[in-house]
């Protein structure tokens, strides 16, 4: 009986050493080259913000050329509240839709994939696209202007598939045990939601409300055409008023010959770098505290 | 579940704590005060730490009112202006000044462009549009109650960026047409040479620039190459937005300040660019060109060349200020001058607001305040004629 | 039975609880929980229409306001190169009922050929790098670093994509232009595809480095989603595999990647439509040269997006509305790409996830 033999179509061993080589160096590779441009890239802000770094910028507006961003550090923390009270209700409800409340089709698989499609293709829209519906039908169309409703609305739409993504899936992977032994106790399906499946998912819902906040504040080119640009503080109206947002003054001033404007587009991208990683560090931290007080103290 | 209370109620309480603090008024160590001086029936500003210095006055004088414009006084409002990046550096110079005399107004100035200061000011989203371009006829149907108001006299200069080279290069329309048609491509061209000679040019290709946003800056420069070139005029014509020839050596730039920092950035650029941004050019060691008038001059863009142009066109400046004041036939006169208009819509939502934008656009065409030098020297404009003057006031008070 | 649960400590809402029973809340409070349960449902039904409300509105209002310009641009719009916006200051004309001015010629072509040689850029880049950092995240770094090295990615994700364009026009664009761009350019053997990578290096603005910043901007995207597959893969085919001698490229390339390639492809296109519709970074990277495809890869072109928001504000001066149209055909076509884009990988996913099943994953 001949065996047969493997060595022919088989790759030799010094190839596949060489392949296994080449690819541990790759996936060490890749991330030099995720790494690197990133501490590059806010490297480089900062070196550029630094140097002209005058604390006076957190508190006066802009003035002539030059002066700070005051109206646009409130203005974007107002959008921010905005956007995490009208997305965050709507999404966080979307995802204990999809999640919780949705009838299972009959072969098992989740119900509901028309919407869910509708969501998710939100997702990646484009952001200009948004912009312009909401100047077209909004600022113009509703007779608003430029102010903060329009902005808040078209952000909304942009982020709050995010926030139903993350809600979902946080909702998915509280354990059934927990629901069902709900339902065993008599309790309501709204009733156990609020009271025992919100609870235990919250951290993943948080964090994906702080994330879907860092992206909406690093948003420009939806907020150019619906909230428009003012030196002045945020005012109490939702209409016809515009507002300041951090974003502007990067995209605006980055390339003026003025020096002072062009370290305002600097200061302004300090600023915001700053906020997401707050936003982004307290999700994290977040995460962790529960899950160690879920594997620890419980 | 309280470690998260917690650290969420530490999270809100932090951020709370910056925006109440942010929302303070910054409390300042020594007061800065405001004092006037009349000086030839002009009021000068000036901000002093503690007292006023010696000849400046507390209590702001009234100068002599002139004939033919007078300064209402506001209520409260907030206006927004944006537009011309031509405009928008003495924007930034008459707001402030604006604002000292009247602090019942916020005035939020921008500059984003010609294109969108007409498209901004005809769609209401903002109070005052500001325009190196009047408006077009198409414009004028579709929004019947838009004004073109003159408030100011300013020009364009040709700045190029040929390292080593600092003289004056003489430049026609002829020239810049085929530059930016790329049938010039390098800056040794002899049909450059043959007008510039004496002129060492060097072997360097020549990068186009223009503007990419809609631009007023755009609409005078290619009205300058309507008028000199049949060429130009029969395939591209003018516009805030127009189709620019595809050629292998051009950039877009967004706003006069890109075009400046976009023309440093890169070695043979040449660039059309208010004469406001002349500092700016000046600073980044570039240098701008001689113009050749309607009359086969070179001109210098010098203030007297730009009164001169102005000055021929004062008589046939219609009363709504639609008028363009390029490449005449005048000695001695600069090519591309223009007048810097306001566009504001006549119906004003509400008497309050109408009442501010004509103080506001009154005190810039009245020679005591934002016509005076100290304003308009600071980025080299020209003051306007008595006449446009007139012209202009009547257009302002039509605003209700 | 209502002693032994309350003797397990647990609180419960049935009638035998006497504070209740005492005041008399019990319908009340029945009432309530059972009105609580329709809150939920009917809130977060209505909750769920509003992205699909959003979606229709949007596509809506594009369609409605680039109608005159789709009946007068024609299928041609989609082939031309041309970008005129006519005679904005001469009389204007009237074609098919529409008024637009004299001269007045559009083509998308440029923009769409633009827009989908940054995302290809984009991808080709994205794709490696990031399959690589989800592989040295999950297998190849100890747990004390791939933690924070994995949080630090996911910090990419939220630099605002403005900031990002700032430091590429800035800072990387010269300094390519500078340094790697000659380099390739000079080195380039000329045959069919590479000679592509010949040509005027200009000045940092352009194809390449668009393609280059767009593709670090989707790494995370890619990366984090990859990397929580990678760890749900369950360790026993992974260790069969190399139980059988296969090295860890192997296992890779034959074990964990078809166990995810649903949830990958689903990633990839997740990034590949954020590549597609983003805006700012690539308007402030590609040089905004309207009406010609780049020669080479280094040349000036634009996009979709960054079309429409650098053209937006000067169309508005055409006083016949006829440019704001064409920008909102622009726009149109942008979202129609964009929804067939993701629709299409949802459809991929959902049947190769049917496909797959394989043992031990239920």
């Amino acid at each position: 009986m001949t065996v047969a033999t493997v060595t022919d179509s088989y790759p030799s061993t010094r190839w596949r050493r060489f392949r296994e080589h080449f690819f541990k160096g790759l996936s060490v590779a890749s991330l030099i080259f995720v790494i690197g441009p990133s501490i590059w890239l806010i490297a480089d802000v900062v070196i550029r913000a630094v140097p002209h770094w005058r604390w006076s910028v957190l508190t006066t507006v802009p003035v002539g050329v030059g002066g700070g961003l005051e109206n646009a550090i409130l203005g974007t923390l107002v959008i921010m509240v905005g956007v995490f009270l009208i997305a965050g209700t709507i999404g966080v409800l979307t995802g204990i839709h999809f999640a919780e409340l949705q009838r299972s089709r009959r072969n098992g698989k989740a119900g509901g994939s028309f919407l869910r499609t509708a969501t998710e293709v939100m997702a990646g829209f484009p952001s200009i696209v948004l912009g312009y519906v909401g100047y077209v039908a909004l600022c113009v169309g509703l007779h608003w202007g430029f102010s903060l409703l329009p902005a808040l609305i078209v952000l909304s739409i942009m982020v709050t598939p995010y926030i139903s993504k993350s809600t979902e899936s946080a909702l998915r992977q509280v354990p059934t045990n927990y629901r069902e032994g709900a339902e065993a106790l008599g309790m309501s399906t709204g009733y156990a939601l609020r009271k025992v499946v919100i609870k235990s998912a919250l951290p993943g819902i948080v964090t994906g409300l702080l994330i879907a906040l860092a992206i909406a504040v690093g948003e420009t080119a939806p907020l150019l055409y619906t909230a428009g640009i003012t030196n002045n503080l945020p005012s109490t109206s939702l209409v016809h008023q515009p507002i300041a947002y951090l974003t502007y003054y990067v995209w605006t001033d980055y390339n003026q010959p003025i020096k002072a404007t062009q370290y305002l587009s600097f200061d302004a991208a300090l600023i915001l770098i700053v906020l997401v990683l707050v936003l982004l560090v307290s999700s994290r931290l977040l995460v962790n505290r529960t899950q160690r007080y879920a594997e620890g103290r419980h | 579940m309280r470690n998260l209370l917690r650290s969420l109620t530490a999270l809100a309480l932090v951020s709370s704590g910056a925006i109440v603090a942010l929302s303070l008024p910054a409390s300042a160590s020594t007061k800065i005060v405001t004092c006037f001086k009349l000086e030839k029936n002009v009021v000068h500003t000036k901000k002093f730490h503690g007292t006023c210095g010696a000849g400046w006055l507390r209590k702001r004088p009234k100068p002599k009112p002139v004939s033919y414009v007078s300064v209402e006084t506001p209520g409260t409002a907030i206006l927004s202006e944006t537009g011309s990046t031509l405009l928008y550096p003495l924007w930034n110079i008459w707001a402030p000044a604006y604002q000292t005399e009247f602090p019942s107004v916020s005035v939020t100035t921008g500059g984003t462009g010609s294109g969108t200061g007409i498209a901004d000011a005809a769609s209401g989203t903002v109070d005052i549009g500001s325009s190196d371009a009047y408006l077009s006829s198409t414009q004028r149907t579709s929004t019947p109650s838009l004004l073109n108001i003159p408030l100011a006299i300013s020009y364009q200069i040709i700045e190029y960026n040929i390292p080593g080279l600092t003289a004056h290069l003489k430049l026609n329309g002829t020239l810049l047409t085929q530059i930016y048609t790329g049938q010039i491509t390098n800056w040794n061209d002899p049909a450059i040479a043959a007008v510039n000679p004496g002129v060492t040019l060097p072997n360097l290709k020549i990068v186009a620039l223009h503007r990419s946003d809609g631009s007023g800056d755009t609409f005078i420069f290619s009205q300058y190459l309507t008028d000199s070139d049949a060429t130009w005029a029969s395939k591209y014509n003018f516009g805030t937005t127009i189709s620019w020839p595809t050629i292998p050596n051009e950039l877009g730039e967004n706003g006069n300040g890109g075009m400046v920092s976009g023309c440093q950035a890169t070695a043979g650029c040449i660039a059309y660019v208010g004469i406001s941004y002349l500092n700016s050019v000046l600073s980044a060691g570039d240098t701008y060109a001689q113009l050749e008038n309607g009359n086969g001059q070179y001109e210098m863009p010098t203030s007297k060349a730009v009164d001169l142009e102005a000055a021929g066109f004062t008589g046939k400046t219609p009363a709504n200020g639609t008028i363009s004041m390029i490449d005449g036939k005048i000695n001695g006169g600069y090519p591309i001058v223009n007048y810097e208009y306001a566009i504001v819509n006549k119906n004003q939502s509400s008497a309050t607001r109408a009442k501010a934008i004509r103080s506001l656009l009154e005190w810039t065409i009245d020679p005591s305040y934002g016509q005076s030098s100290q304003y308009l020297g600071q980025v080299r404009f020209e003051p306007l004629p008595v006449k446009i003057v007139t012209q202009s006031y009547k257009q302002i008070k039509t605003i209700q | 039975m209502g002693d032994e649960i309350a003797s397990s400590g647990v609180t419960l809402p049935v009638a035998s609880d006497p504070t209740r029973r005492a005041f008399g809340l019990r319908r009340v409070g029945s009432f309530l929980r059972g009105s609580e349960e329709g809150l939920w449902r009917w809130g977060a039904r209505v909750a769920s229409l509003i992205p699909l409300v959003g979606l229709v509105f949007v596509l809506t209002v594009l369609a409605i306001k680039a109608w005159p310009a789709i009946k007068v641009n024609g299928p041609g719009f989609l082939t031309r190169s041309t970008w005129s916006p006519g005679s904005t200051y001469g009389a204007p004309v009237r074609t098919d009922g529409v008024l637009h001015p004299v001269g007045s010629s559009y083509g998308a072509w440029p923009l769409i050929a633009g827009t989908l040689q940054t995302s290809a850029i984009a991808l080709i880049v994205a794709l490696p790098i990031s399959l690589g950092t989800a592989f040295a995240l999950t297998e190849r770094l100890p747990r004390w670093l791939s933690r924070p090295i994995s949080f630090f990615v996911e910090i990419l994700a939220g630099i605002p994509s403005v900031i990002i364009g700032l430091w590429g026009v800035l800072t990387l664009g010269p300094f390519l232009a500078n340094h790697v761009y000659p380099f390739v350019s000079n080195n380039m053997p000329d045959v069919p595809v590479l000679r592509y990578f010949k040509g005027n290096v200009g000045y940092g603005e352009g194809l390449l480095t668009s393609g280059l910043v767009l593709g670090l901007m989707i790494v995370p995207i890619i990366a984090s989603t990859a990397r929580d597959l990678f760890m749900q893969v369950p360790p026993l085919p992974k260790e069969g595999a190399e139980a059988l001698g296969m090295t860890e490229a192997e296992v890779a390339r034959r074990v964990t990647i078809p166990w995810v390639r649903s949830g990958l492809i689903g990633a990839t296109v997740l990034g590949l439509g954020r590549a597609l519709g983003e805006t700012i970074a690539v308007a402030m990277i590609t040089g905004s040269i309207l009406g010609q495809v780049s020669p080479n890869v280094y040349g000036t072109m634009t996009t979709i997006a960054a079309t429409i928001v650098s053209q937006l504000d000067s169309a508005a001066t055409d006083g016949t509305g006829f440019a704001i149209a064409t920008l909102a055909e622009a726009g149109l076509v942008l979202a129609v790409i964009s929804v067939v884009v993701n629709v299409v990988a949802r459809v991929i996913v959902n049947r190769t996830s049917q496909h797959l099943a394989p043992v031990g994953r239920g």
